[in-house]
């Protein structure tokens, strides 16, 4: 596991509490990112927006609000339009992820998920790893 | 600058052997400083700054990234080598890859390491330490490990409680199914419940109860519509799950949601717009155990790719309207990273262009004619060919406790594992089970490891052979016993797992690429005449197999001996890459490209006939001469070849004989003046060249004229223009015709005889079953394209129209032929397509 220089701030939406904190025990632990929760839609927008995170995760079920319910609802507020959001989801149907990867987020995580690949999940989604980028391997092709 | 992050390291740093990082990324010196006990690390991020840190004379070993500048690399190897001083400097090289440069590096520059790109920072620390004599330090990650793994174990304590209070809502759901009484609101609570827990348990560590929640949720999703069967499942599956959440949690959780067969990417996605076929394909694919996904329209499949990433992708577009769009898949396909290979399947009557599906990236053809089990029959080979065989390892270790442990290990990681406990059977072993590489233990009764690397090592047929030795110890004497006998490196026993693994599989690897620089002509980068026959033996399999075609080019580079007797053999050298170069641009996978020999190429393309040959070759030919070779104090050279193309099976049924074939059809382009692709048999004294076309541009537009002109010359076409429609309907007409057309690209506003009115006098002279006619209709006249269909038009084109879909449809007429219009069935294929470029 190489040391990841830049510190990164994600915030965890979920109702379940376990959840909650595997997660980020998950993200902080492994990578050295900060993480904060919120147990609600409603906390989350209010988190989302006073925190600014560099990422949101997204739990797609909740009581209240749902998953993508929120995510219009981040997309929509100008402060938080452009973070970010990964989906966490425990339908494995393929049409199921089809139409939340339709709704235009950033990617979708299925549930169960490993918590100690979680953060290099959320890092190869939204394209944090280091290496030899898409470029270099193309012109070498 | 100096870093220094190992508090180790700082308290030697008086004595502490240098490493110095001249241009390598990121966390590398960070990494090596914390790995090697007692090593001062510094950086240098230009080739300058290397040099004046060297001169301090400190430094013991150099790792140099290949991309550095002011000066290149390069440059500075040449610098140290010329530098007396520098004679003990140790240099391990970061390079991304190029066979020529390899072996320069070791043999003339005398590199003493090769780390390929990107660099594991595990790698350069075990091969620093054998350089420096250092001990590798244990990875501090354990402790935080295991650290992490305590934290996971604490939240399911917490939580654990309330997880299995909630079952009582599946038990009750289970009792409500058997009786028949669930009411709608309890199934859907019980639903939500089982979604939940599916969704967390695995994360603890219970695999299995997720799967069993998940198949309770599936169960309850089901609605009223439950068997008695699957309620009583249903209640032992709430059993199941309770007594896992009594047991401890796996410690080493792996329960991710892709090990799951439902969820599991699907390997194979096929698009097709038939429903049917789809279907038929997707039992194919499901009864030899393939993930399958469909998707009925790109849409589908687009937003399917958004998500998940198939091991290969079947597009059978053929006929329906997207086959043109389906075109752009292929593009996004190729541009993933890494690209999905793409199949395609394509119909007797063919519209799809296979040109330009391999230009797009598409990896292989099956024709829609064979049946659904034989298209999979494909897909499977295709996907064998690309997994690589089980790679043989042979052990050799005293104890069968060992043994166990690396076979247990190792096999997981499609590694065959030949164990050998008495190493006087050494050599027996060597020989029949030929490893690719050797785990030797350094102590051992009889003979010791070393003595059997040593040994090794003088066998000039084993000299390559990676060796990596077990050992109980790892002090510096016996670290460097290990190496001087020749080993390539070493692990401590007690083994731990993931350490040994992955230092084998690096091996291995590295021993991939060495030989894959064998295999490759070093001065071109393409095949060796030995790999490219191999290569195309497994090529004329698959089609005789597949009933496919097979398209084999030889191409002779010209003016080779004039370029190197005018301006030396390093120009001439030079010739030969630059045309490497754009071989290994143009051809992919499904392709083998070879050097024969001197300035001769091979080039063998899979599921492509004559004509496909011809073009593939044309453009390449196209694109050699826009790209002229520059000669240091001249301007540059232009360059040019001759090629001829033999087709499998009607010009031969093996490589010697469709050799022979093509060869024949290069000597004959090289005699017409060179710079012509030609096709096998090709007769020019059957016909009269001067009276005959390829295609007869007839258009008052000259513009238009000039741009098909050359697009079509340049691809091997000959092509005539007329500006109006009296002199095309005097030259092709009456009983003695000037001249003869293959196809008529014929503009509906052409002056002197309107398109539509000429194509009437075609038909009733009856030329148009020799003769095919494409038809370029105005936008504004929305009925000119039926009216010139119903007329015997072959197609139509509207303008204004893009040059490659009009090129497109010019070539797919060229190649219909009479009554056998379009079939690609090799005995109604002829030979006569000729093909001139035009300088």
């Amino acid at each position: 596991m190489g040391p990841h220089t830049v510190s990164r701030r994600i915030l965890i939406i979920d109702d379940e509490e376990d959840i909650r904190e595997i997660a980020q025990v998950s993200l902080e632990a492994v990578t050295g990112w900060e993480a904060i929760t919120a147990a609600s839609a409603d906390e989350g927008m209010e988190k989302a927006e006073r925190e600014q995170p560099d990422a949101v995760l997204l739990d797609v079920q909740m009581p209240d609000m749902d998953g993508p319910a929120t995510f219009r609802l981040l997309r929509a507020s100008p402060s938080t339009s452009r973070i970010p959001v990964i989906m966490l989801t425990a339908k494995v149907q393929a049409a199921d992820r089809r139409l939340l990867a339709g709704l235009g987020v950033a990617g979708v995580i299925p549930k169960p998920f490993d918590p100690m690949k979680l953060a290099a999940e959320v890092a190869r989604v939204l394209g944090w790893v280091d290496g030899a980028t898409s470029e270099e391997l193309r012109d070498g092709g | 600058m100096t870093v220094d992050s190992n508090p180790r390291a700082q308290d030697a740093a008086a004595i502490a052997p240098v490493v110095l990082i001249a241009g390598a990324p990121g966390a590398l010196p960070a990494d090596l400083s914390q790995r090697l006990n007692g090593v001062s690390v510094r950086t240098a991020s230009s080739g300058d700054a290397a040099l004046s840190e060297l001169k301090t004379g400190d430094v013991s070993l150099l790792v140099l990234d290949h991309s550095i500048s002011a000066p290149p690399a390069i440059e500075v190897l040449c610098q140290i080598r010329a530098t007396a001083e520098l004679a003990s400097l140790r240099v391990f090289y970061c390079l991304s890859q190029g066979p020529e440069l390899l072996r320069k590096l070791v043999q003339d520059l005398g590199v003493d390491e090769i780390l390929f790109q990107p660099v594991d920072p595990e790698e350069l620390a075990r091969q620093a330490s054998g350089v420096l004599g250092l001990s590798v330090l244990p990875l501090s990650t354990t402790e935080s490990e295991e650290e992490f793994h305590s934290a996971v174990a604490d939240i399911w304590e917490r939580s654990r409680a309330a997880k299995i209070e909630s079952l009582e809502i599946l038990d009750d759901a289970g009792a409500a199914l058997l009786e028949g009484t669930l009411t709608g609101a309890a199934r859907q609570a019980a639903e939500r419940e089982a979604h939940k827990l599916a969704g967390s348990l695995g994360t603890f560590g219970f695999a299995a109860a997720s799967r069993f929640a998940r198949e309770m949720e599936t169960t309850l999703r089901s609605g009223t519509r439950v068997s008695e069967s699957q309620a009583l499942r249903f209640s032992e599956l709430a059993v199941a799950l309770r007594l896992e959440l009594e047991r401890t949690p796996n410690p080493n959780p792996v329960p991710t949601a892709q090990e799951q067969p439902d969820s599991r990417q699907a390997a194979l996605l096929i698009v097709a717009a038939d429903q049917d076929l789809a279907t038929k394909l997707a039992e194919e694919g499901v009864s030899r155990g393939l993930r399958i996904e469909t998707a009925f329209d790109l849409a589908a499949a687009q937003s399917f790719l958004a998500c998940e990433r198939p091991e290969i992708v079947l597009l059978a577009l053929d006929g329906s309207p997207w086959a043109e769009e389906a075109l752009n898949l292929l593009d996004e396909l190729a541009g993933a990273q890494p690209p999905v290979p793409a199949m395609v399947v394509t119909g007797s009557n063919s519209l799809t262009d296979r040109v330009e599906v391999a230009r797009r990236g598409g990896r292989g053809f099956v024709s829609k004619t064979l049946a659904p089990s034989e298209i999979l029959d494909a897909v499977v080979s295709f996907l064998d060919r690309q997994r690589p065989d089980r790679t043989r390892v042979l052990a050799v270790d005293d104890s069968t406790e060992v043994l166990n442990v690396l076979k247990a290990m190792l096999e997981p990681h499609g590694i065959l594992l030949t164990t050998l406990q008495d190493p006087l059977g050494f050599w027996d072993a060597i020989e029949t089970c030929s490893p690719e590489m050797v785990i030797l233990d350094v102590d051992m009764p009889h003979l010791s490891g070393i003595e059997l690397c040593r040994v090794l090592r003088s066998d000039p047929r084993r000299a390559g052979l990676p060796v990596v030795f077990l050992t109980g110890f790892s002090d510096a004497e016996t670290v460097s016993r290990v190496f001087a006998a020749g080993a390539d490196d070493f692990v401590s026993k007690p083994i731990v797992g993931p350490e040994l693994v992955t230092r084998i599989l690096n091996r291995l690897e590295r021993a991939r690429l060495f030989r894959t620089f064998a295999e490759t002509d070093s001065m071109t980068g393409v095949a060796s005449r030995r790999k490219f026959s191999r290569a195309l033996d497994d090529f004329l399999r698959l089609a005789h197999r597949h009933g496919e075609l097979l398209a084999l080019a030889v191409l002779e580079l010209e003016g080779l001996s004039a370029l190197n007797a005018r301006h030396g053999h390093a120009v001439g050298d030079e010739a030969l890459r630059h045309l490497g170069r754009l071989l290994g641009r143009a051809f992919h996978s499904e392709d083998a490209v070879g050097r024969w020999g001197g300035s001769e190429f091979v080039i063998g393309m899979y599921g492509m006939s004559r004509y496909d040959g011809v073009q593939r070759l044309g453009d390449l030919l196209a694109d050699l001469r826009a790209r002229p070779l520059k000669i240091p104090e001249e301007t540059e050279a232009r360059l040019s070849f001759g090629a001829g193309v033999a087709e499998y099976p009607c010009d031969g049924g093996d490589l010697r004989s469709l050799y022979a074939a093509a060869a024949l059809a290069c000597r004959q382009a090289a005699a017409g003046g060179g710079g012509r692709v030609l096709p096998a048999g090709w007769n020019p004294q059957a016909r009269d060249a001067l009276r005959s076309v390829d295609v007869l541009l007839a258009t008052g537009d000259e513009a238009e004229a000039l741009l098909l002109l050359h697009a079509l010359e340049a691809q091997g076409c000959r092509v005539r223009w007329l500006r109006d429609g009296q002199s095309v309907l005097r030259l092709l007409g009456g009983a003695e015709p000037d001249l003869r057309a293959k196809v008529i690209f014929l503009d509906v506003d052409l002056p002197g005889l309107d398109g539509l009115s000429l194509l009437k006098h075609l038909a009733a002279d009856g030329l148009l079953g020799e003769t095919r006619v494409v038809m370029l209709t105005a936008p504004a006249m929305g009925d000119d394209a039926p009216a010139a269909l119903a007329l015997g038009a072959v197609d139509h084109v509207a303008k204004p129209f893009s040059l490659p879909a009009a090129i497109r449809r010019i070539r797919r007429a060229l190649e219909m032929d009479g009554a056998a219009a379009g079939s690609r069935q090799p005995p109604e294929r002829r030979n006569d397509l000729p093909s001139r470029n035009v300088p």
